[in-house]
């Protein structure tokens, strides 16, 4: 498959609560000369139905399979959700073949196949396994000097079985991704805590005191900013933190950017270029002076 | 189907076989940390293997995968977590917080509204129009009317 050229899956939660992510995902991929195709209307990976009913989740992950499947090219996600419900339902259906095919009896009411010819991918992947460090760096013309909590999110890296992607108890991607724009990747209590996003509509106080533990982890060990690469990780950590701040009553104060945007910041990019002025944690711009 | 057979035939045959209780699960779990153990993935593992029950508490699993990943025998905690939810769903409906998300995935096609707002803010952020589907409804309701 082309290491070029990806189907570009953005999900639900980008479109509907960062577009930003959205956009500064196309700029840093434009400028490494990487084509994504757009799936304007792929709507929803599925991931919730893992919790409702097995077969409508298969069946709603293989239709976005497919959609790539016809293009030919493997399919880039930028969410962690995405990355998990996908890749769980490419090889679950890759390796059983009768489930593939009570999947495909259902997609074919919509015209649809899925073949199980095509990878699914996090941009994160993409960026560490198919473009490498090396040519990344070519392209950073201007150097960070701050210091970075890196979050990985879950998803990313786990169930490792299933994801087989970087070291899922002490994984460097996304802290080797952060130190090429020259910032500092730093090391911080409990790096590998969950978001909490998912326990948010059942029970918002225990979402937002994992949440909040996080912000306070990275804030003791002094980062002047957080990293995401996932759109509701993001909206946990920047949208919802003043509410985390009232639930637990204690302030932080502490930006949160989409990986895209720091990487975008390194090369070139503005603050506008980047949708900068959106994201809810305000961020001084002198600190990417 | 009794629960703990479910999970021998829609997870895994072996690994719960090796489960022997040891707490490494509940030992690592953010949840579980935070609820004072009211969250608990050994009881609940427990309960749903030996006394073929689920409750309520399963609904506050982050989904995060440390128990799975940390395991010593293997054995998919948090997969049978979700599979647990499922029997729930299956039991006793969707529960009142899932509902507008899939309430949306009927109307958009999405998890969540994206309509002319979203789609205006795109425009002057020069991003693509985003569509709505209705193939995610049509999959659903073919599955429900099985």
């Amino acid at each position: 498959m082309s290491k070029n050229k990806y189907a570009y899956f953005i999900g639900c939660t980008t479109p509907s609560r960062v577009p930003n992510y959205d956009l500064s995902t196309r700029r840093i991929m434009d400028r490494l000369g990487i084509k994504l195709i757009d799936m304007p209307n792929a709507g929803c990976c599925g991931l919730y139905y893992e919790l409702i009913d097995e077969l409508t989740h298969l069946s709603m992950a293989a239709r976005i399979i497919s959609i790539a499947e016809d293009l030919k090219i493997d399919l880039m996600v930028i969410c962690n959700g995405c990355n998990g419900s996908l890749i769980r339902a490419n090889k679950k259906l890759r390796q059983n073949p009768e489930i593939k095919d009570k999947v495909n009896e259902i997609l074919a009411d919509i015209d649809r196949e899925f073949r199980g010819i095509i990878d699914v991918k996090h941009y994160v992947r993409v960026l560490w396994e198919d473009i490498g460090i090396d040519r990344i760096k070519k392209n950073v013309v201007k150097e960070l000097n701050i210091k970075v909590g890196a979050h990985y999110g879950c998803h990313l890296l786990k169930p490792s079985d299933d994801i087989k992607f970087d070291n899922p108890k002490e994984p460097q991607s996304l802290d080797q991704l952060i130190e090429i724009t020259g910032a500092k990747s730093i090391d911080y209590y409990d790096k590998q805590l969950c978001c909490g996003g998912y326990v948010l509509t059942a029970d918002k106080r225990v979402a937002y005191t994992m949440a909040g533990e996080k912000l306070r982890n990275v804030r003791s060990a002094g980062a002047d900013i957080m990293v995401t690469v996932c759109p509701f990780c993001n909206v946990i950590y920047d949208a919802n933190q003043r509410a985390i701040e009232t639930e637990i009553k204690e302030g932080f104060n502490i930006p949160v950017l989409h990986y895209p945007q720091l990487l975008g910041l390194a090369m070139g990019y503005s603050f506008r270029d980047l949708g900068l002025e959106q994201n809810r944690i305000r961020i001084n711009p002198k600190l990417f002076e | 189907m009794e629960i703990g057979e479910k999970i021998k035939l829609e997870i895994d045959n072996i690994t719960i076989n090796y489960c022997f209780s040891c707490g490494m699960c509940t030992g690592g779990c953010p949840s579980a940390r935070i609820t004072d153990s009211e969250y608990n993935p050994r009881r609940i593992l427990h309960r749903a293997v030996i006394e073929g029950k689920l409750d309520d508490d399963i609904w506050l699993c982050a989904n995060c995968y440390t128990c799975q990943e940390r395991c010593p025998t293997k054995t998919k905690v948090t997969d049978i977590v979700s599979l647990m939810r499922r029997i729930y769903v299956k039991n006793n409906g969707i529960p009142e917080f899932i509902k507008p998300l899939i309430e949306n995935l009927h109307t958009y096609g999405f998890t969540a509204k994206i309509g002319s707002f979203e789609n205006k803010r795109r425009e002057r952020m020069g991003l693509p129009r985003i569509e709505h589907t209705d193939e995610i409804r049509r999959i659903i309701e073919r599955i429900e009317n099985e």
